[in-house]
């Protein structure tokens, strides 16, 4: 009876061990897979004149301008989700507890996280784009300001989310400890809750950094492009993702390797943030218990 | 119940050494409780509570788990206020001065009564900053009267000689009974006149325990202290007075020599020797 109980159990054990381990593998494969096919495709577009030359050489050419014009955008939007989240999160993990704004707020932000980034790029064309042509008389219209203010937008939900889930976390005795010495709330909150969760923040940052960094519909809409090297955002501005989106519908087979090897360092940026962000985070991890 | 209800709500019930035939040796009240009542929401959680906490005196109190006895610490440095829906009536009265008044500033009243909690809880910062932290809120000190101030709080709590080599390092690094140390010396450092211990002891190894008690000893010549405990034999060592609580309510109030060894209170009895709770 008890034996029989126990193959039983052995059984359904082995069964959903199996299962579980297909669907990691499952899902292995494709990241691998995805990381072969960028890794060996792209390697053969790697060359110095990658990050030396700039697009408006075509096949000759490089990525140059299309990489600082991306690190421009996402350093504009980073710099513009990172104050208005980290305090907003600030705001809904410590001040929301007695309003029902709060569950409300962060209802939407969620919506906010999932919305289309094509439409977060169009509401950009639409309130900053169009005004901005109108008010200089056509001088400034698509810009890398737009498209920094449009990579805000998708950063600044995640920021938010990670700020207050991080803020959450702080055990509430440490609160009641500050408060207990008659510390004010601010006080309490920037200077000793914000800085326990201080590597959870930045990690939050650094994600929404890898988030923004690939994004191409935005872009498209507001920063729109161009072939040269450019350091003013009231230029337009080119970006990574969509060189890389041009040059793969491009028929030329070599400009099509370049795409390619944007794609690489791309790839490479991303997971290096990842890696950084882990890193930040399990470094300075504090434990209460 | 009812009879119990009838005598707990006695003004001065338990208290009063001429009604209790106790004698506190003529020591004076730091706290005076009167008729308090606390509600959780719609849960009335603390039933007219009276009691008078004596000066420089460790007043232990005692209960079965959920009997109020911490409701009731947190009360005396209005640290329930940060949660919504809690409601304290009644008065309890801190050199004259009704501190449940809400014109009694939290601030005031937090400098004057520390409180030090179950778990430590060390602030993410140097062994330093954890204690000048509070004081740099209170007043505002030069370099090297802070670093006196410090070291005195930290000989004070017993914790000195053990980080006067690392104070730049971080807090998180001590020991559990080091940090609980440390947030004695934190509170001690603002110089308050009544200090709070919320089962101080709980989350610590028996020997950190017994630090914390015999400075719980050395403390009572500067502070008033009440202790929150579950470990009758801590009441036992340590306190002067001890308080047991039961369902929300005070049942008995005397030295703390009386109540373990012929307390008035059948319940009283059958708590000290484990026969509930």
């Amino acid at each position: 009876m008890s034996a029989s109980l126990y193959t039983r159990r052995r059984i359904k054990n082995i069964l959903a061990m199996i299962l579980s381990v297909a669907a990691t593998g499952i899902g292995l494969l494709f990241l691998a897979w995805i990381l072969w096919e960028t890794l060996s495709q792209g390697i053969a577009g790697l060359k110095p004149a990658l990050f030396t030359k700039i697009t408006a050489y075509r096949e000759e050419g490089g990525l140059a301008n299309a990489m600082v014009g991306s690190l421009i955008l996402n350093v504009i939007g980073i710099l513009i989700a990172t104050p208005i989240g980290v305090m907003a999160g600030t705001w809904l993990a410590e001040y929301s507890r007695r309003s029902r704004l709060g569950p409300t707020i962060r209802f939407l932000n969620d919506i906010l996280l999932s919305a289309p980034s094509i439409v977060l790029g169009l509401f950009v064309y639409t309130i900053i784009v169009l005004p901005s042509q109108w008010l200089t008389n056509g001088d400034i219209t698509f810009s890398g300001i737009a498209g920094g203010i449009a990579l805000a937008l998708i950063a600044l939900p995640v920021i938010v989310r990670t700020t207050d889930e991080m803020l959450r976390l702080v055990p509430g005795t440490l609160r009641e400890a500050a408060l207990s010495l008659g510390v004010p709330q601010w006080k309490l909150t920037v200077q000793i809750l914000i800085r326990a969760a201080r590597s959870g923040i930045v990690t939050g940052v650094l994600l929404a950094l890898a988030r923004i960094s690939g994004e191409t519909a935005p872009l498209l809409l507001t920063a729109f492009g161009n072939n040269f090297m450019t350091f003013n955002p009231l230029n337009k501005m080119p970006s990574l993702p969509q060189v890389i989106y041009d040059y793969t519908k491009d028929p030329s087979p070599d400009i099509n390797t370049l795409a390619w090897a944007g794609a690489f360092v791309l790839t490479m940026f991303v997971l290096a943030l990842s890696l950084t962000a882990r890193f930040v985070f399990s470094r300075s991890k504090v434990s209460h218990d | 119940m009812t009879n119990m209800n009838e005598v707990a709500s006695k003004p001065g019930f338990g208290t009063s050494p001429h009604e209790s035939g106790v004698d506190l040796g003529q020591v004076p009240a730091k706290m005076t409780v009167r008729d308090l009542n606390f509600h959780y929401g719609e849960f009335h959680a603390l039933k007219s509570i009276a009691m008078d906490v004596p000066e420089k005196k460790v007043t232990a109190i005692i209960g079965p788990s959920g009997c109020g006895k911490s409701t009731l610490l947190r009360i005396f440095n209005r640290i329930y206020a940060i949660y919504p829906n809690l409601r304290a009536s009644g008065e309890i009265v801190l050199d004259g001065e009704n501190i449940l008044d809400p014109k009694y500033s939290l601030n005031r009243l937090r400098s004057k009564v520390g409180m030090v909690f179950q778990k430590p809880v060390p602030f993410p910062m140097t062994i330093f900053e954890n204690v000048a932290y509070g004081i740099r809120h209170h007043e505002s000190l030069n370099r090297t009267d802070m670093e006196g101030r410090v070291e005195q709080a930290l000989r004070g709590a017993a914790l000195w000689d053990e980080v006067k080599d690392k104070l730049k390092q971080s807090a998180l690094g001590l020991s559990g009974g080091q940090q609980q140390r440390l947030c004695i010396a934190r509170g001690i450092a603002l110089k308050p006149e009544v200090l709070l211990l919320d089962e101080p002891t709980s989350a610590l190894d028996p020997i950190a325990t017994s630090r914390i008690e015999q400075l719980v000893e050395e403390l009572k010549s500067q502070f008033t202290i009440v202790i929150v405990t579950h470990n009758m034999q801590q009441a036992a060592r340590c306190s002067d007075m001890t308080a047991f609580m039961y369902m929300g309510e005070l049942i008995e109030f005397d030295r703390t020599e009386k109540i373990f060894t012929k307390p008035d209170k059948k319940q009283t009895e059958d708590y000290i020797t484990g026969r509930f709770g």
